[in-house]
């Protein structure tokens, strides 16, 4: 069981020690999983656009007291219940910026000479000289390394939001059949995530939010077969275009729903209409064999480089993830966050980041041989105190292991 | 997406950029991108950290998109216009520096304003004041092109068919699931505000709002017996030169009158806000009083309604 007011004090707790930490006497967020971790609150899942000019502002002193909230949309009252609440704001009008100075003064005071975290400043509160005298620092700097590491309750959010997804993506497998669209497969998805609301006890339901276009992509079997990309390797996830999958697609599938504001993510590779050939099915047993060696040495005090190392140790030839990713990533309020191993950030970062107990990492290896195609599938699990576990059921791999 | 649709709006930023004084805009909203070069992407809910997501250049009329593959970018752009998704600062630096025309920056406008992009365009143009032109890509978006009218009347054709599929599934246990079914049968997956039905006694109140081709759509309002009831009154009175008093005379419930295109724009007016805009010729309107919502073209002849059920 989640405990909404217990993850919400101790995620401000969190937050605190690192703006403490890094003398930043207050913090302007107006990124909705920064509200999200300051406040509890969790914006609607609407289109950017929306989320921009309806946005919802946490607004944070490094001193004790609550966090004051301004949000459009209605609030959990539960989840919010260590906030103060405020006004809407209308950060992105040069007609409600005097009401985001005043509500940044009330709670900040003065804040000439301070050092404040922002997500941004709007044109609207530049226009008008909120913060200014303030010494601006991004606030992913006090945010990054306060989320990184999850409580128990955020744990349990990820693992429920996980089950939930693997739950409504049964709807869309049974859908995926040759001669279907990319887009009817996704509405297969989401109207299952929808119907799901009714059978949940009380409101539960309403809790879920969909957080990106659910992707079925039929890919390519070879890597110069797609459109043209600056990594050699093969587009992916493109996000546009309705393609009609036919017999032969090896279609890889990625999705992430929001339970609470903390997100799902689930990648898997389909066979629409048929089962895998036996050279498909080598793909996933590969892909299984760097998991397994991957997850072995998963642990507190284990580099991201002891991590890249061992999945490298059994696909020596080539690289088991796509150039332009990672073999694993973290997952929170946000699908794609710290830490990242084997990006583009080098081997030196990835040595120099040690692994610590609440660490997410969601595994995303890709195995691929031209002329065959590509196995692509995730697995979620969370740093334990000796090792790891997993979050979701995990049995998501049909029709290659059932 | 008709490709003079894509032309136009590019020639329209670039002037607007002359005319500012904006040597090269860096755009971080999906939006403004969209609406400088086209370019579709894949979805994601909510708010985005600001980053360079587009490089519009004045001097080489040239625009510039952050993907590492040609999918989703419309014709002036090829492949060699893109620079490649990283995670690494010093790759992206590398980036900046082969953009034609960045380097050498005196203004350079951004639709939001940011500690690291300021920090990144000292070393990437040391000549440059970064300024904020969110206004600049609100004004231009503000009046409709021909094509921009049509694609929000044929987005607002496809909300029906959510609407119609709800009100045909009103015994479902969620009719919500009922339109995204049918919404996703018309390839159309990625909502605006979304899909939103309740059930009032013996009536349905439904408000559905999606995006298509980069262009929104909405309708909403309580039926009974599949009949549309409610105040047409707002909407009447969107009319070039209505002032904030004129809408608040005209609503009937709690209203919200807002630019509607690629997504939620410029003029938001509603009680405790936009008490100093007026509307004009040319806007597209999401216009809301209570469960009643219709999108509206404000034209010198009065308020076409985009969203006339077909």
């Amino acid at each position: 069981m989640v405990d909404l007011r217990r993850m919400g004090v101790e995620r401000l707790a969190r937050l605190r020690v690192e703006m403490r930490a890094q003398d930043v006497d207050g913090a302007v967020l107006m990124h909705g999983p920064h509200v999200t971790y300051a406040t509890g609150h969790v914006p609607e899942a609407v289109d950017a656009s929306h989320a921009n000019h309806r946005r919802a502002v946490a607004i944070v002193s490094a001193a004790d007291g609550p966090a004051r909230l301004h949000a459009h949309d209605p609030v959990n009252e539960v989840a919010v219940a260590g906030a103060e609440t405020g006004a809407p704001l209308w950060l992105e009008l040069d007609d409600g910026a005097a009401a985001v100075g005043e509500a940044i003064a009330e709670v900040l005071g003065d804040v000439t000479g301070h050092r404040v975290a922002v997500d941004g400043v709007t044109g609207a509160m530049a226009r008008a000289g909120v913060l200014d005298g303030a010494e601006l620092v991004d606030a992913s700097r006090v945010l990054g390394p306060a989320r990184v590491v999850k409580t128990n309750d955020e744990l349990t959010c990820i693992d429920q939001a996980q089950r939930y997804t693997e739950r409504a993506m049964v709807a869309a497998r049974t859908a995926c059949v040759p001669g279907t669209t990319r887009a009817e497969v996704a509405g297969a998805f989401l109207a299952a995530l929808r119907e799901g609301d009714a059978s949940e006890e009380g409101s539960a339901g309403a809790d879920y939010r969909n957080g990106i276009d659910p992707i079925f992509q039929p890919m390519p079997l070879r890597r110069d077969g797609g459109s043209r990309t600056s990594t050699g390797h093969v587009a992916f996830p493109t996000g546009v275009d309705n393609p009609v999958f036919t017999e032969g697609d090896l279609v890889w599938v990625d999705a992430g729903v929001g339970w609470h504001g903390y997100m799902s993510d689930f990648g898997c590779t389909w066979v629409p209409g048929r089962a895998p050939t036996a050279a498909e099915q080598s793909l996933c047993d590969r892909w299984m064999a760097v998991l397994e060696a991957s997850l072995a040495v998963v642990g507190p005090g284990a580099t991201l480089g002891d991590v890249g190392r061992a999945a490298r140790s059994v696909e020596q030839d080539e690289t088991p993830w796509l150039p332009q990713f990672y073999l694993a990533h973290g997952s929170g309020l946000e699908s794609a966050e710290m830490p990242m191993i084997g990006t583009d950030l080098g081997q030196a970062f990835d040595e120099g980041f040690e692994l610590a107990a609440g660490m997410v990492l969601v595994f995303e290896p890709v195995i691929w041989v031209d002329g065959v195609g590509g196995y692509r599938a995730e697995e979620v699990v969370a740093v334990t105190d000796d090792g790891w576990r997993r979050l979701g059921a995990g049995d998501h791999y049909e029709p290659f292991r059932s | 997406m008709s490709n003079d649709l894509v032309l136009a709006r590019r020639d329209r930023v670039l002037d607007a950029m002359s005319d500012a004084g904006i040597d090269v805009l860096v755009l971080g909203r999906q939006d403004n991108a969209g609406y400088a070069c086209g370019m579709r992407r894949l979805w994601t809910a909510g708010t985005r950290p600001f980053g360079a997501g587009c490089i519009v250049v004045g001097s080489t009329g040239r625009i510039h998109v952050l993907s590492s593959w040609e999918d989703g970018i419309e014709p002036p752009m090829t492949f060699d216009d893109l620079y490649p998704l990283t995670w690494n600062p010093r790759i992206m630096a590398v980036s900046m520096a082969g953009i034609d025309g960045l380097a050498g920056a005196g203004r350079i406008g951004v639709d939001e304003l940011t500690p690291s992009f300021q920090r990144a365009a000292a070393s990437f143009a040391p000549d440059a004041e970064v300024v904020a032109a969110d206004n600049l890509m609100a004004d231009v978006r503000l009046h409709k092109l021909s094509g921009e009218i049509e694609a929000i009347a044929r987005t607002c054709a496809t909300v029906w068919v959510g609407v119609e599929a709800v009100l045909s599934a009103s015994e479902r246990s969620d009719p919500a699931a009922a339109a995204i079914e049918a919404l996703s049968s018309r390839g159309v997956t990625v909502p605006s505000s979304g899909v939103q039905v309740e059930r009032r006694g013996e009536a349905l109140a439904i408000d559905i709002g999606v995006i298509c081709d980069l262009y929104e759509g909405g309708v909403g309002g309580v039926f009974v017996d599949s009949r549309r009831a409610g105040s047409s009154a707002l909407v009447d009175a969107c009319r070039a030169g209505a002032t904030h008093a004129d809408l608040a005379a005209a609503a009937t419930g709690d209203w919200l009158v807002r630019g509607l295109g690629m997504g939620f724009e410029r003029p938001v007016i509603g009680p405790g806000v936009g008490a100093r805009e007026r509307l004009e010729a040319g806007m597209v309107l999401s216009v809301t009083d209570g469960p009643h919502r219709d999108v509206v073209h404000v034209t010198a002849d009065g308020p076409a309604v985009l969203s006339q059920r077909p």
